[in-house]
């Protein structure tokens, strides 16, 4: 029975290392590939991360196994050797997660610089976000700066408003400034790997790069009140001329006088 | 001592097993009596013995949040199509069945059900396995019995619509604007402005005329965009046929707040436990009950008649071609020119904007600060201010913030001045030339822009107006 101990012990870090191998394969810990540029530095530092926690986990599971496994093969009369207090084994295991989380700090500086500090973001993007996504008790209000101007951070004439779906060109980098209107939102579109807190009286600029022309999921990741759980729009990615051609029409929608178009629904 | 123990323990584990069994509460909820319903004393409430009373007559008609009733007569569209048996083939427990449908009804694309509503089987509902809306081609399960014969009348998948609308106004808007649409939902009280109570029939930003009820177009338009500087959100991202349900589900609960108020209006003046009670000097509250219960078998029937037909004709009309505003000139094209010309006809004598929005548009007129009478009690409300017709304070808005609740398309803001803002103290001003409103709409959309409150000139009239037309929508 108490071989019985250390064997159980040893046989979750064999599972733990098998999961942790067929994981990434498999898409088990993210809702889909990373679609974005940034994406793939961000899951780089999630299995970078993995990666090492699984080996600690599976270190020290072995290591109960066999302090158990000792334990239970041990001589009659043989005694315990007592560690406790032992200065080397502090220094030891003080030194060495140390080491880990400095390397783990130093290893993400540059993602968390180019997703946070202004001037890294790509030149085209520094000066020029294409929206403004208003955060508000519980949905998401964007204004796009008028065709062919550009975003001010305060309403101006002509500017297009819309709710809950913000177009944005793919493949291209692209910035938005996200503010928000009463209390704490969080921007997050998991399939990008963003996540941006809006705090209230910032502006605070968030830049990707879509891969794929699509639709994706934007939803607020921050407790907001009790709305929280509808606070939820969608995000196109679309060709720059798709994304044009969308402002085009927003721009005519947006000043519709309810005469031509009864005007042009009886040409057709 | 320790066999009290045992016994918390025991009750402990009896009351977790029967919450677990039963849910915390009631699952059943109902649709909530209006104060003016309770006003009545309670012969008129409940009935007088064969005589339904309101809250009868309420429960016959719309039902409740569980079972609906679909009032035919109601210009609510309740799901579904109803059928004509054209032939009928058992085949064991099934049957293949070809339905006809009802005169100007179409069939519904998809359908799991079937109510009989003649013939033999009257009153059953039994189950669809399969259905053909092309063909009107249907297979009928678990039949148990029943026979249709060619010529029996059925409803398929009738009040399909109305109930995914329930479910989903239960689940999504409920909270606030309470089951019954009363706008008193658990979370209303955190908000303002309030959820909207619907009972009255009366929605606030309509795209119809003054004295027209509000289109579905309309009420979809506020559940796709919300309304913005209220906490009425956006439902962009819900499907077309879940919105066109939650709008048919509003509509009903609207007809019914509506049927409740008219038949209340009736019987309010003789039969309010106020009105009892004065008639109670002269009169014994025998006789009052007896006429009571006369009035409601004799003159209520045609009573609920007649409100139906109300119902039905204003809700039809709300979505015709002939309630829509359009405007009969497109809108002039904005220019400094036509912003100052708003400009004085917001400040003119004959609409006078100025008297609740303030001169400078800042929502802080003359009127903001005027004591009001309630007009149905004629009791002074508390505090100075207008009032809408539910009774809150409504303040004028404040036309600088640049938000506009009804939407801010220059047709919105056009149908705004046009019908007023309906339940509200913003009056129609449908009787203005059209060009001199898109003038108005010109200089509202400017305000959030001006340099400084009331920058846009009044006396000074522009030197070259060619130029200035030509100039484009943008800043000044």
């Amino acid at each position: 029975m108490k071989k019985f101990w250390a064997l159980f012990f040893w046989f979750w870090p064999l599972v733990a290392l098998y999961v942790c191998l067929i994981a990434p394969g498999n898409n088990w810990w993210f809702p889909s590939k990373p679609l974005s540029t940034m994406g793939h530095q961000i899951d780089g530092l999630f299995y970078l991360i993995l990666i090492i926690v699984t080996v600690t986990f599976v270190g020290t599971e072995f290591a109960l196994g066999y302090a158990l496994w000792m334990g239970a093969t041990k001589e009659p009369g043989r005694r315990a050797w007592f560690s406790h207090g032992s200065h080397k084994l502090e220094v030891v295991w003080t030194i060495v997660p140390a080491f880990v989380l400095v390397f783990i700090s130093l290893t993400q500086l540059d993602v968390l610089a180019d997703i946070r500090v202004l001037a890294r973001f790509p030149e085209s993007v520094k000066e020029a976000p294409v929206a403004e996504v208003m955060a508000r008790q519980f949905e998401w209000r964007i204004r796009y700066p008028k065709p062919g101007t550009e975003l001010m951070t305060s309403p101006q004439p002509g500017d297009l408003y819309f709710v809950n779906e913000v177009h944005v060109p793919a493949t291209v980098p692209t910035m938005i400034n996200l503010r928000t209107q009463d209390v704490q939102h969080a921007f997050f579109v998991p399939r990008l790997r963003v996540k941006q807190d809006a705090v209230p009286g910032l502006i605070i600029p968030v830049w990707f790069e879509i891969e794929e022309a699509g639709e994706y999921e934007l939803l607020c990741a921050e407790l907001c009140g009790w709305g929280h759980y509808k606070m939820k729009a969608r995000i196109i990615a679309d060709s720059p001329e798709g994304v044009s051609a969308y402002l085009t029409r927003l721009e005519r929608e947006q000043n519709e006088d309810g005469v031509q178009e009864a005007e042009t629904a009886s040409v057709k | 001592m320790k066999s009290h123990v045992a016994w918390l323990k025991r009750a402990g584990i009896a009351g977790l097993l029967s919450i677990v069994v039963s849910g915390c509460s009631d699952n059943n909820s109902s649709f909530s009596i209006s104060d003016r319903t309770r006003s009545l004393i309670p012969e008129a409430q409940t009935g007088v013995s064969e005589a339904p009373g309101v809250v009868k007559l309420l429960d016959e008609k719309f039902g409740d949040p569980q079972t609906l009733k679909a009032w035919s007569k109601l210009p609510v569209q309740w799901g579904g199509a109803s059928a004509k048996v054209e032939v009928f083939a058992a085949d064991g427990a099934d049957a293949k069945v070809k339905f006809v449908a009802g005169e100007g009804q179409t069939f519904p694309e998809k359908a799991t059900f079937v109510n009989v509503v003649t013939g033999a089987g009257a009153g059953r509902t039994l189950q669809l396995s399969s259905w053909d809306a092309a063909t009107g081609e249907a297979v009928l399960t678990g039949l148990g019995g029943a026979t249709l014969a060619a010529g029996d009348t059925c409803s398929i998948d009738g009040g399909a619509v109305i109930q995914s609308g329930r479910v989903l106004y239960m689940r999504h808007c409920s909270h606030c604007h309470g089951t019954a649409g009363d706008g008193n939902g658990p979370t209303a009280q955190y908000l303002y402005p309030r959820p909207r109570d619907y009972r009255h029939g009366v929605f606030k930003f309509t795209s119809t005329n003054d004295m027209s009820k509000v289109s579905r177009e309309d009420l979809l338009r506020v559940l796709r965009y919300g309304i913005p500087g209220t906490y009425m959100p956006s439902f962009l991202l819900m499907k077309d046929e879940e919105l066109t349900a939650i709008v048919e589900y509003v509509r009903f609960l609207s007809m019914r707040g509506e049927f409740e108020r008219k038949l209340v209006n009736e019987l309010a003046s003789d039969y309010s436990e106020e009105a009892v009670e004065s008639r109670l000097k002269d009169e014994q509250r025998a006789d009052i009950v007896g006429e009571l219960a006369k009035f409601l078998a004799e003159d209520v029937p045609g009573v609920v008649d007649g409100i139906g037909a109300e119902l039905e004709e204003s809700w039809v009309a709300a979505d015709s071609d002939e309630a829509k505003i359009v405007p009969s000139v497109p809108r002039v094209p904005d220019s400094e020119e036509s912003r100052r010309r708003g400009r004085e006809l917001y400040l003119s004598k004959t609409l006078n904007c100025a008297d609740c929005h303030g001169i400078d548009g800042a929502g802080n007129g003359p009127q903001t600060v005027a004591f009001e009478k309630n007009p149905i009690t004629n009791v002074p409300y508390d505090e100075p201010g207008l009032h809408d017709v539910w009774d809150n304070l409504n303040q004028p808005r404040n036309l600088h913030t640049g938000i506009f609740r009804g939407g801010r398309r220059p047709i919105d803001l056009f149908c705004r001045i046009h019908a007023g803002i309906k339940g509200s103290r913003m009056p129609s001003f449908k009787n203005t030339p059209h060009e001199d409103i898109w003038h108005i709409v010109n200089y509202v959309l400017s305000i959030p822009f001006e340099p400084e409150p009331g920058a846009t000139g009044v006396a000074s009239a522009p030197a070259a107006p060619a130029t200035e037309a030509a100039a484009p929508a943008a800043g000044e």
